[in-house]
Formats: C-alpha cells, sequence, structure tokens
C-alpha cells in the first residue's frame, strides 16, 4: 500500500509555472538577462548611485551566475518571475538608492570565520 | 545518642532494607519471603516491613505526604497520607504503617478523600495566606497539594477577628529565612539536623497549637549542611536569606551542572536569570551527593558576580594594571614568551577545569617547557603520580556505605568534603560502623576513637604494633581516608608510604576484592584531572628552576610568590577573580567561573563530569580553554583545535576517563604501589599531624569564589558571635 504511494508520487507529473521544457525555461532567462542588461544605462542615469555601467553589468552577471546550478525548472521560473520584479521595482522607482546598493552588500560587516578573529569579536 | 533508638525505632536490620530500590545499591543478605498487596486493586509483591507509603510507590501511586522523607527517619505526624485499607475501620498512615499480608489498599476511595480534605483543612486554618509574598511560592508542597487534594470551598471563617495561629521568627543564623508561622510542624529539618547534619539544636517546644519548631534559645543553625533544611521544608517557614524576594521558580532557567568548590563534585542545578546566577540548589546524584549540598556550594555563588576580572590588564610603566584589548594583552603575552622560549612554566590551581589544562599542557610543551605544576602537592618517591590508585578516594564516596570501620589519617572531613563526611555519619548511624581518626581532634558530628595526632603512631600502624591494628585486622571491609592536605608536609613521602604499607598489610585479610582500602581525599576540584594529564604535583621545580615567565592558571593559594621569583620574572594570570595570583601578576587574562563554562572535572573518586555553562562569561572575560588557544596562535604555535569537540577528542587521547562523563575509572596496582613505596628514604617528622580546617568559620571562605562571597563572610561573622555567645 504504502510502496504504491510512493510510487505514484514519483512518477507524478509536475505541473509547470510557466516553462514546459528547460529550454523554454533557458529562453526566458536569457531574455531577462538582456532585459537588464539593456536597462542598465538607464539605471545608472537616473538613478543616484555610485556604480559604473560596467560594474553595475558584473552585478547582474554575478547575481545570475549565482543560480547556474539551478536544474528544476520550476526553479528557474520561480528566480526570473523574481527577476523581473526587481527589475520593474528598479525602473519604476519604487527601490531607493539603498535598495538598489544592497546588491553590493557594502555596509555588512563579514563574520569571523577563523578561530583568533572569533575569539578577538567574543562570537563562538 | 542518636544511634540506638533509630534502630529500635525500625525494628529493622538496617535502613536500606526498608526501601531498596531508593537505596541504589541493594545486596541485602537475608532474602525474606515476599507478601503479597493490592494497592487500588493493583498486586504488589513486596518485603516485609515494607510501608504502605512505598507499596505504593511501586506501582506508581504517588500518596501525598508533608512530614515522610525517604532519606529522613519516619515521624508520622502530618497525617496528610492517610490512606483507606480495606476492612479497617479508620484510614492508615500510609508513611509508617507496614503493609501486611492481602491488604487492600485504596488510594482514591471517598474515605481517602475525605481523610485527606480534613486534613489539609487543620493544616490551612493555621496557615497564613500570604503565598503572594511567600518565597516559598510556586515550589510549595503546601500550595500543590491543597489544590489537588483540599477541598474546593472554605468553612474557615474568623468570626471573632481573633487571627490565625501566629508564631516569632527565630534567627537561625545568615543562610535561613524563618517565618515560622507557617510551619506545620513536618519536623522534617529537626530529624535532618540530628539525623544527617549531627547537630541536635533544632526541636519542638509546647503542646497542640502552642507548638513551635525552635531551638529553644535563639541559637544559629551551626552546621556546614545547614541549608539543604531550606529544600527539605515542604512549605516557606525556612526558606534562603541571600535569595530572599529574589524570583519565582518559573521565572528563572535552570542548568545542570556540577560544583567546583570542593573535590566532591557535587551534582548542582544553577537557576539564573537575565545573565545572572540566583540561586543553586542540589541535583540528585546517589553516588556522590544524594540529595544534599554543602552551604558552600549552595550559597558562594554570589561571589561568583564579585571581585571578577572583566577586562585583559597589563602594567604600564608606573607599574599599575590598567585595562587593554584583547589584542594587546595577547601580543604582550606572547612576545614575553616567545622571548623566555623553554623557560616558561605553568602553575594551576584548584579551581581549573581539564579542557584548559590540556591546553595549556600543550602550548607549554610545543614551546619546549615541561615546568607545568598543580599547586597542592603529591609526593613524588615511591611510585608518585603514576600509579592513579595512589591519589584516588578509590572505594568511591557511595563504597563508604558498606565500610565496617574507618581510619582518617589527617583529615577533617567534616569541612574538606561535607557530603562525605555526611556519608560517613549515615553509616556510622545505620551501620555497624566504627570510626578512628588520626589527626587532631575536631568535631566530626559523630563519635570515634581518637588515635592521636602523632607521626609515630602512623609508624606504629604501619608496622603493625599498636592496639588499633587488631581492630583493623578483625575488620571485614576497612577503610582508609587519608587528606590531601598532609601531602604538603616535608614528610608527606612517608607519611603515603607508611598509608598504603597499613592498607596493603591489611588487604591479605579482606575477602572482596574489589574492595579498596587506601581512598584520598583530595582537597581541590581540578587536582585528578591535573595529575591524569600529566602536571606536576607541587610547586618546588618552579622554585628551583626560577622562569622567565609564569603562567598562573587560577592559582590563588599563594604557593608561589614574588619573592621566590627573579625580579624580571613575567607573570601572567588567567583566572576570574581578582585574588592573591591576580595581586602579582603582570598580565591579566579574564576568565570564566563553573557556571560560565562548559568544563570537565574529575572529582576524588575519579569520576569525571562536566559542567554546564549557565551564564555567560561577564565584560570581556573568555572561555579558559579558549584563551590558551588563541595566545598559541599569536605565539605561533597554534593549537590543533578550534572547538569544545575538538579539545574534547583530544582530551581523551591523553587519557581516555576524561570524556566519560558520570562514570568512575577505577584504579589499580595498589600492591606495586605498596612495593615501590618501601624504597622511600624520607623519614616521618615529629611534627603532628594537622588540618587547615578545624572549626566551622574556617570552612566558608577557601577559594577564589568564595573568598569573594559576601555572604560566606556573614557566615564566619555569624559563627564566631554565636561561638562567643554562651549558648
Amino acid at each position: 500500500m504504502a510502496t504504491g504511494r510512493a510510487a505514484q508520487v514519483v512518477t507524478r507529473q509536475v505541473r509547470p509555472i510557466l516553462s514546459v521544457s528547460h529550454n523554454e525555461a533557458r529562453s526566458r532567462a536569457l531574455a531577462l538577462y538582456k532585459a537588464w542588461y539593456r536597462q542598465i544605462p538607464h539605471i545608472v542615469n537616473e538613478i543616484d548611485i555610485p556604480k559604473s555601467t560596467k560594474q553595475c553589468r558584473e552585478k547582474l552577471r554575478e547575481e545570475f551566475a549565482k543560480h547556474k546550478d539551478v536544474k528544476d525548472v520550476r526553479v528557474i521560473d520561480m528566480l526570473i518571475i523574481k527577476g523581473q520584479m526587481e527589475l520593474k521595482e528598479t525602473v519604476q522607482k519604487w527601490k531607493q538608492v539603498g535598495h538598489v546598493m544592497n546588491y553590493w552588500k557594502e555596509t555588512v560587516n563579514k563574520k569571523p570565520t577563523d578561530f583568533l578573529s572569533k575569539f578577538l569579536e567574543g562570537k563562538d | 545518642m542518636l544511634r540506638a533508638p533509630i534502630h529500635r525505632a525500625l525494628s529493622l536490620p538496617n535502613l536500606r532494607q526498608l526501601s531498596p530500590a531508593l537505596r541504589g545499591i541493594s545486596s541485602s543478605p537475608v532474602q525474606l519471603e515476599k507478601i503479597e498487596v493490592f494497592v487500588d486493586d493493583k498486586p504488589v509483591l513486596v518485603e516485609p516491613g515494607t510501608t504502605v507509603l512505598q507499596a505504593a510507590a511501586m506501582v506508581g501511586v504517588e500518596i501525598p505526604r508533608f512530614c515522610y522523607h525517604e532519606r529522613l527517619a519516619v515521624a508520622g505526624n502530618c497525617r496528610m497520607c492517610l490512606v483507606e485499607v480495606e476492612k479497617s475501620p479508620k484510614p492508615v498512615a500510609a508513611c509508617a504503617m507496614p503493609v501486611m499480608k492481602g491488604w487492600r489498599i485504596k488510594t482514591n476511595s471517598d474515605m481517602t478523600k475525605k481523610a485527606r480534605e480534613g486534613v489539609m483543612e487543620f493544616l490551612l486554618v493555621n496557615h497564613p495566606l500570604d503565598c503572594p509574598i511567600c518565597d516559598q511560592g510556586g515550589e510549595c508542597d503546601l500550595q500543590d497539594q491543597s489544590m489537588a487534594f483540599g477541598s474546593d470551598r472554605s468553612r474557615f471563617t474568623d468570626i471573632a477577628f481573633s487571627g490565625k495561629r501566629a508564631v516569632e521568627d527565630k534567627d537561625v543564623g545568615p543562610l535561613i529565612k524563618t517565618v515560622m508561622t507557617r510551619c506545620i510542624h513536618c519536623t522534617r529539618c529537626i530529624r535532618f539536623a540530628s539525623e544527617v547534619a549531627g547537630v541536635d539544636d533544632f526541636g519542638t517546644t509546647g503542646r497542640g497549637s502552642d507548638m513551635q519548631v525552635g531551638t529553644y534559645v535563639e541559637k544559629m543553625f551551626l552546621s556546614e549542611l545547614s541549608g539543604n533544611v531550606i529544600d527539605l521544608c515542604p512549605v516557606g517557614a525556612l526558606t534562603s536569606k541571600p535569595y530572599a524576594f529574589t524570583a519565582r521558580p518559573w521565572e528563572t532557567r535552570k542548568t545542570e551542572s556540577v560544583d567546583v568548590l570542593d573535590a566532591l563534585g557535587s551534582n548542582i542545578v544553577v537557576s539564573t536569570r537575565t545573565g545572572e546566577v540566583l540561586r543553586i540548589l542540589p541535583r540528585l546524584n546517589e553516588d556522590i551527593n544524594e540529595e544534599w549540598l554543602s552551604d558552600k556550594s549552595r550559597f558562594a555563588c554570589d561571589g561568583l558576580k564579585r571581585q571578577r576580572l572583566v577586562a585583559p590588564m597589563l602594567k604600564n610603566e608606573k607599574g599599575e594594571l590598567v585595562s587593554v584589548e584583547w589584542e594587546d594583552a595577547l601580543i604582550s603575552i606572547a612576545k614575553a614568551i616567545l622571548n623566555a622560549g623553554n623557560q616558561t612554566a605553568a602553575v594551576a590551581g584548584g579551581l581549573a577545569d581539564a579542557e584548559s589544562l590540556i591546553a595549556l599542557k600543550d602550548l607549554l610543551n610545543r614551546l619546549g617547557s615541561e615546568a607545568l605544576c598543580t599547586e597542592h602537592t603529591f609526593p613524588q618517591d615511591g611510585s608518585g603520580t603514576d600509579l592513579r590508585s595512589s591519589y584516588l578516594l578509590n572505594n568511591k564516596i557511595a563504597g563508604i556505605e558498606d565500610a565496617d570501620l574507618i581510619l582518617l589519617i589527617g583529615t577533617n572531613p567534616r569541612f574538606e568534603a561535607p557530603l562525605l563526611n555526611a556519608r560517613i555519619r549515615k553509616t556510622w548511624i545505620h551501620k555497624e560502623c566504627d570510626v578512628a581518626l588520626l589527626g587532631p581532634k575536631v568535631d566530626l558530628s559523630f563519635e570515634y576513637e581518637h588515635l592521636g595526632d602523632d607521626t609515630a603512631t602512623l609508624n606504629k600502624l604501619a608496622s603493625g604494633q599498636h592496639q588499633f591494628n587488631k581492630k583493623l585486622a578483625a575488620a571485614k571491609k576497612p577503610m582508609i581516608i587519608l587528606g590531601g592536605q598532609q601531602f604538603g608536609r616535608q614528610d608527606a613521602a612517608a607519611i603515603l608510604a607508611a598509608v598504603q604499607q597499613l592498607a596493603q598489610s591489611l588487604s591479605a585479610s579482606v575477602n572482596d576484592k574489589e574492595w579498596k582500602i587506601l581512598n584520598v581525599l583530595q582537597q581541590v576540584a581540578s587536582q585528578v584531572a591535573a595529575l591524569d594529564i600529566g602536571y606536576k604535583p607541587g610547586v618546588s621545580e618552579i622554585r628551583e628552576n626560577p622562569p622567565k615567565v609564569l603562567f598562573l592558571l587560577g592559582a590563588d593559594e599563594g604557593t608561589i610568590t614574588r619573592a621566590d621569583l627573579p625580579k624580571d620574572c613575567f607573570v601572567v594570570y588567567q583566572g576570574h577573580h581578582g585574588d592573591q595570583g591576580a595581586s602579582m601578576a603582570d598580565a591579566i587574562l579574564p576568565g570564566a567561573t563553573y557556571t560560565e563554562k562548559q568544563g570537565t572535572y574529575v572529582n576524588t573518586e575519579g569520576r569525571a563530569q562536566q559542567t554546564l555553562a549557565a551564564v555567560t562569561p561577564p565584560g570581556l572575560a573568555r572561555i579558559d580553554w579558549k584563551i590558551i588557544r588563541a595566545l598559541s596562535e599569536v605565539v605561533g604555535e597554534p593549537l590543533p583545535y578550534d572547538d569544545l569537540n575538538a579539545i574534547r577528542q583530544r582530551l581523551t587521547e591523553v587519557a581516555p576517563h576524561l570524556t566519560r562523563y558520570g562514570a568512575a575509572e577505577d584504579a589499580n596496582y595498589f600492591a606495586q604501589a605498596a612495593q615501590l613505596s618501601k624504597s622511600v628514604k624520607t623519614q616521618l617528622a615529629s611534627t603532628p599531624l594537622d588540618v587547615k580546617l578545624k572549626e566551622l568559620q574556617d570552612f566558608y571562605m577557601t577559594d577564589a569564589i568564595s573568598r569573594a562571597s559576601p555572604t560566606m563572610a556573614k557566615c564566619v561573622q555569624a559563627v564566631l558571635k554565636q561561638k562567643s555567645s554562651k549558648y
């Protein structure tokens, strides 16, 4: 009984979010990348951030590269949707300077990793 | 004295047979035929002489009680444990009534319930309704049982407005607060004082509603175990004075830990709130402290927040210690250590945990130094510390209960290890056990044969010429307990050798091969672990080869002073209290106390136990082994462990028993040690055996924590005042 149900779960078809195949997801991701890429000069122009177009494009590439190993189509779709939302928020200026700058996380202090710095900070 | 009446009152061979399940070791020689009784229609087979209450406990029915306590004699005066027995016209007091064959006990019948309601009503008629301002609130037996077993409505109306019975409060010292109006006359405190503590000061005066529990004349409760009556008191009549109006039990966080203020390693529960230790209570451990705790362990906890070192310190050019950052402190110490190289030495004090001991040893060994010493000495002649059996309480604390003759040499267990003394007293009362003492005449709270304090007597004993040798030879299970303080003497090796030879000569006549005659009572919590790890006992080596850098790991006894060291010697003190060690230091590293770190301690039996961190170290203070680990990195010899598991792995590598928590590792090779002791050249000196802690006032302040405790200081004052009073 139990094994039958387990087999059912395994063979069940997953319902797609947007894309039905990996290729479709790939083209969506590329489209999102292009959209960001083309928008970045305008963003740099309109929002007062201490970053150049080049730096922003590096960051864009970095953000995409973070998810390079994602294989699940549904996860890719979800990330694309989130990326689109981010883009819209930036373009519409719903994001303020701080929110945009948050991509670089310049003000975040790194947690100590080695024993001595952990000891001196008093953190275990 | 107390001894005979208890035997008669119980009319049993011994107390252990009364409740084999409750007393741990059960080796009842006489197997009596069991009888069957029924508790709430559940059949149970019990030994004759078992009380109704114990029979009920066996089937998991707990009968409410106030006066009954499993470790005290039965009083049977609170009547709360009344239960119905079928075909009996009256309910019976379960705690005092032995069961008879075929009895059907009903613990939940109408008659039982009515009896309980009646008893509760009578108790509450004269009990004040001051629960909101009572310190027992939340952990009060009367509160709990009136909710569970009391009537649901009150008939008490004070028509005449005469008020409830009121009793004057007693002053029994700086530890126990009394509100005698709350007393329900269970007499637990009286029985504890006379049976366990051996101080027969408490009693009752008056009759009926005029009855009062007290000392008759106003008098301090002069006992090293007095705090236990606070736990025993089922109501708020006896509460803790230092803890008064501090917290409710449900507000506090409880951490199970181990006490380190004596060498026994009593199990404790540390109650904390908002990062502060509020009180310390005993935790049940049949092998060590049963459910008692000595006053020092219980009340010295306010010393944990006084005199603390909260920041690293360095001496400036004016010679004053000033607070610095950790980096600065570590770098200057590392510089000094690198300068000294293998001329670095270390002294470990009595409160050091095994983790910091091993870290310090590893660090110094890496620097090429072997000069690691403990403050407390041990003779190195003969087998020295090579054979573990020479420095352990081999027969275990619980083993005392099987002894039939105990010889104490150069020790006053009453103040060196109060719970060990309580065990001896328990054995002395309930069993056929005799005690003899070689050393200064002190009050041990029980009678003993005093053999004098002369070392010549020890010589005679060892050679078998003393008249006491006959008694020793006749004993089936003799125990010799040697006080660790005697190792501080010049002729320590000779004393140990004499005792080892005496023990060895007796071992032939002992049938039980597991029985260990030779026992050493250590003075401090860290000593056994330090010797197991490989520290050298005593600081004589440092005196002979003065180092360039001296590292004091919580060494506060002043065994090494500035006068013993060359002028340019750099002294580092790592520890938690600004005591003797810190006052002579050039650099101070603030460490953690036993309530602030997870540390391993090995007690005098060789039992490894760990403390758990209840609060965080104050200020910039850090956990001790981590300080040494950090220092090692700055010195450039990083130790290969970064977390607790890794350092415990290292401990296991050195001595596997150090991480077998709760288990006491047996030691062996008594015969070989005795053989080697014959090569000892030292002669016994003529100075009589002496102990440091003779009277109660000496007991309270013995280490950095208790010396910083205001409560302990108050105790010393109160005891001196009481001793000068005419009562």
